[in-house]
């Protein structure tokens, strides 16, 4: 048996049996040492890389900018499990702001920001998740410079009640697309199997201020697996929705008639073929029979000739076979191709 | 009606006609701008700052920024104007956005014309489909014609036209054209582009006129040379807020 000084009472520090005693800024900080749970991830990889190198870089610093992040750090909070504020240094808080950044994507942040002002929370209405769909729909809508950043687990026993170890980051900055954020295609990349239908997916989301680096206050939730969802994706036709057993001629699609509005958004880059004046779409599947009819867009040329000429299309939209068709065909204005049509147009 | 309060590219106050919806607004404005000011040059995208709207960002509509141009030959004058359509888009509550392309920098001072829906998606229903009416356009004597694709869309508070040029008696060519659209609201004023026409001068763009819509008349009088020439399609595409 060891005789051991206990850990559990203030004033000591050190390390028995897993459990980690140490003392900073005269509180005691007792942790469970962690073990990791799953193989290591690429993102994981790429964010140890990172922080490595951003600690590194704090000794690059003028004294000056040393100072301006240590002034910064005095009036920032960290994250304390006991409710007591713990204190950070100014490497600390340089090293956590810059590695936010680093994995939104931007550059190293030598001088401390500015403004310390509050991230907002992330607000939303539902998550819906299928073995075919990972939604987190009805967000509040937050402009640059905030992007969402998303951790989730691979789906876990219903009986689990704490599951945010397990959580990955499946996003490190996207933009909600008009209130949605469908991470379906990013989720199975990372976690790399479909969630199973009645076991629990656990989540984590903020929101992170890009230019700063700060982030929001994080929500925790987990939502359970269903095998159909009442979350009714938008009605899009997009790349992803082309028949790949047809030719279509555009290198680009994005039609979205999901305004409420009479009107649809195009956005189609229409390489046109065969020297008639029109670009077809097959799509894999059917449309609602709501939005069949014919829409009206703007075009305008898109060539390495330099031709900017603006043009009028009708698109023919129509269900036929099972699938649907879009026809790009060209009405007004001298007819190029490349041609990039897009903007608000009525169906009729 | 509202005026802009700012804008970040040197143009004066700009005057906008409109019709908001909860989920969309409609704007018609012209208005000119000259881009060899500093303003213009300095800034990434063309910002109009303008009271609260009722939708706090939009979906891309489309805008249309024209050049004039007049030659003096020995023989008499000849126009080139010129133009293309832009994107726009309602950044905030507060601020409308047109893309910043360079392309017509040398041909100041340049026209803007909005006459564009901004949509707003994922709205919780699709697109409302609209009624097409084919519009009717009485000329004396049947001097100018339009393409069957000529049509409006009719809605209480909006109106959106759809015009196609086909042809023109000869003698009428240059003339002031005077149109009645037969079906077309009296309650529509505007000043619209007319995209296409040959431009001999500035093939990478073609022309751009403007017509005038007035008590369910449209008139034009300034056009390219080449406004008829083949396959060069003059077309109008506009969404008007009615008075």
């Amino acid at each position: 048996m060891q005789a051991l000084p206990s850990i559990a009472f203030g004033g000591f520090s050190g390390s028995a049996k897993g459990v980690t005693a140490r003392q900073v800024a005269g509180r005691t900080i007792l942790s469970v040492r962690a073990w990791p749970t799953g193989a290591t991830t690429n993102a994981q990889v790429a964010r140890r890389a990172s922080m490595s190198k951003i600690s590194k870089s704090w000794k690059l610093l003028t004294n000056e900018q040393m100072q301006e992040w240590d002034r910064l750090a005095e009036h920032t909070s960290g994250q304390s499990a006991f409710g007591q504020k713990a204190e950070l240094s100014g490497m600390n808080l340089y090293i956590r702001l810059n590695v936010n950044r680093a994995m939104a994507g931007e550059s190293l942040l030598s001088s401390a920001p500015d403004s310390t002002a509050a991230c907002p929370n992330l607000i939303y209405e539902q998550v819906a998740i299928t073995p075919e769909m990972v939604v987190i729909a009805g967000i509040k809508h937050e402009s640059s410079p905030y992007k969402l950043v998303l951790k989730m687990s691979a789906s876990q026993s219903a009986g689990i009640s704490n599951g945010w170890g397990k959580t990955v980051i499946i996003t490190p900055g996207m933009e909600d697309d008009w209130g949605e954020a469908d991470v379906t295609k990013l989720y199975f990349k990372t976690i790399g199997v479909e969630p199973v239908v009645g076991e629990k997916v656990f989540i984590e989301a903020y929101w992170l201020d890009t230019s700063t680096g700060f982030a929001g206050q994080p929500i925790q939730e987990y939502a359970f697996v269903t095998g159909d969802s009442p979350y009714q994706r938008r009605v899009k036709a997009t790349m992803d929705n082309l028949d790949p057993n047809e030719e279509s001629h555009v290198s680009s699609l994005d039609v979205d008639f999901s305004t409420g509005a009479p009107v649809a958004e195009f956005n189609a880059m229409c390489l046109g073929h065969s020297n008639v004046a029109s670009s077809e779409v097959y799509l894999d599947q059917q449309l609602p029979a709501d939005v069949i009819g014919t829409g009206v867009c703007l075009g305008r040329g898109n060539g390495a000739d330099g031709k900017i000429i603006p043009q009028s299309y009708l698109v023919y939209i129509r269900n036929y076979g099972g699938k649907a068709e879009m026809t790009f065909a060209h009405r007004g204005g001298y007819y190029v191709i490349p041609t990039e049509c897009f903007g608000s147009g009525i169906i009729y | 009606m509202f005026n802009s309060t700012g804008n970040n590219f040197g143009a004066g106050q700009i005057t906008f006609k409109d019709y908001q919806a909860e989920n969309y607004v409609v704007l018609n404005s012209k208005f000119t701008f000259d881009p060899t000011n500093a303003d213009y040059q300095a800034c990434d995208q063309l910002e109009i700052y303008v009271p609260d709207l009722t939708i706090d960002r939009s979906a891309v509509g489309g805008v249309f920024i024209r050049f004039v141009e007049d030659y003096h030959y020995s023989w008499g004058d000849s126009v080139y104007d010129g133009g293309t359509v832009l994107k726009s888009w309602i950044k905030d509550k507060n601020t409308i956005v047109i893309e910043k392309q360079p392309w017509f920098d040398e041909n100041g001072p340049l026209i803007i014309y909005i006459v564009t829906l901004y949509p707003q998606l994922n709205q919780g229903g699709n697109t409302i489909k609209s009624t097409m009416q084919r519009l009717t356009m009485t000329t004396e004597g049947n001097y100018l014609r339009f393409d069957y694709e000529t049509f409006m869309c009719e809605f209480e508070h909006w109106v959106f036209i759809h015009l196609k040029f086909s042809g023109v008696t000869y003698a009428y060519r240059e003339a002031l054209w005077e149109v009645t659209m037969e079906q077309l609201p009296a309650d529509i004023t505007a000043d619209v582009p007319i995209c296409g026409g040959g431009n001999q001068m500035h093939p990478n763009c073609d022309g751009m006129a403007e017509a005038h819509i007035e008590n369910k008349v449209l008139t034009s009088q300034r056009r390219v040379m080449g406004f008829f020439d083949t396959a060069h399609d003059p077309f109008v595409y506009a969404f008007l807020v009615r008075d």
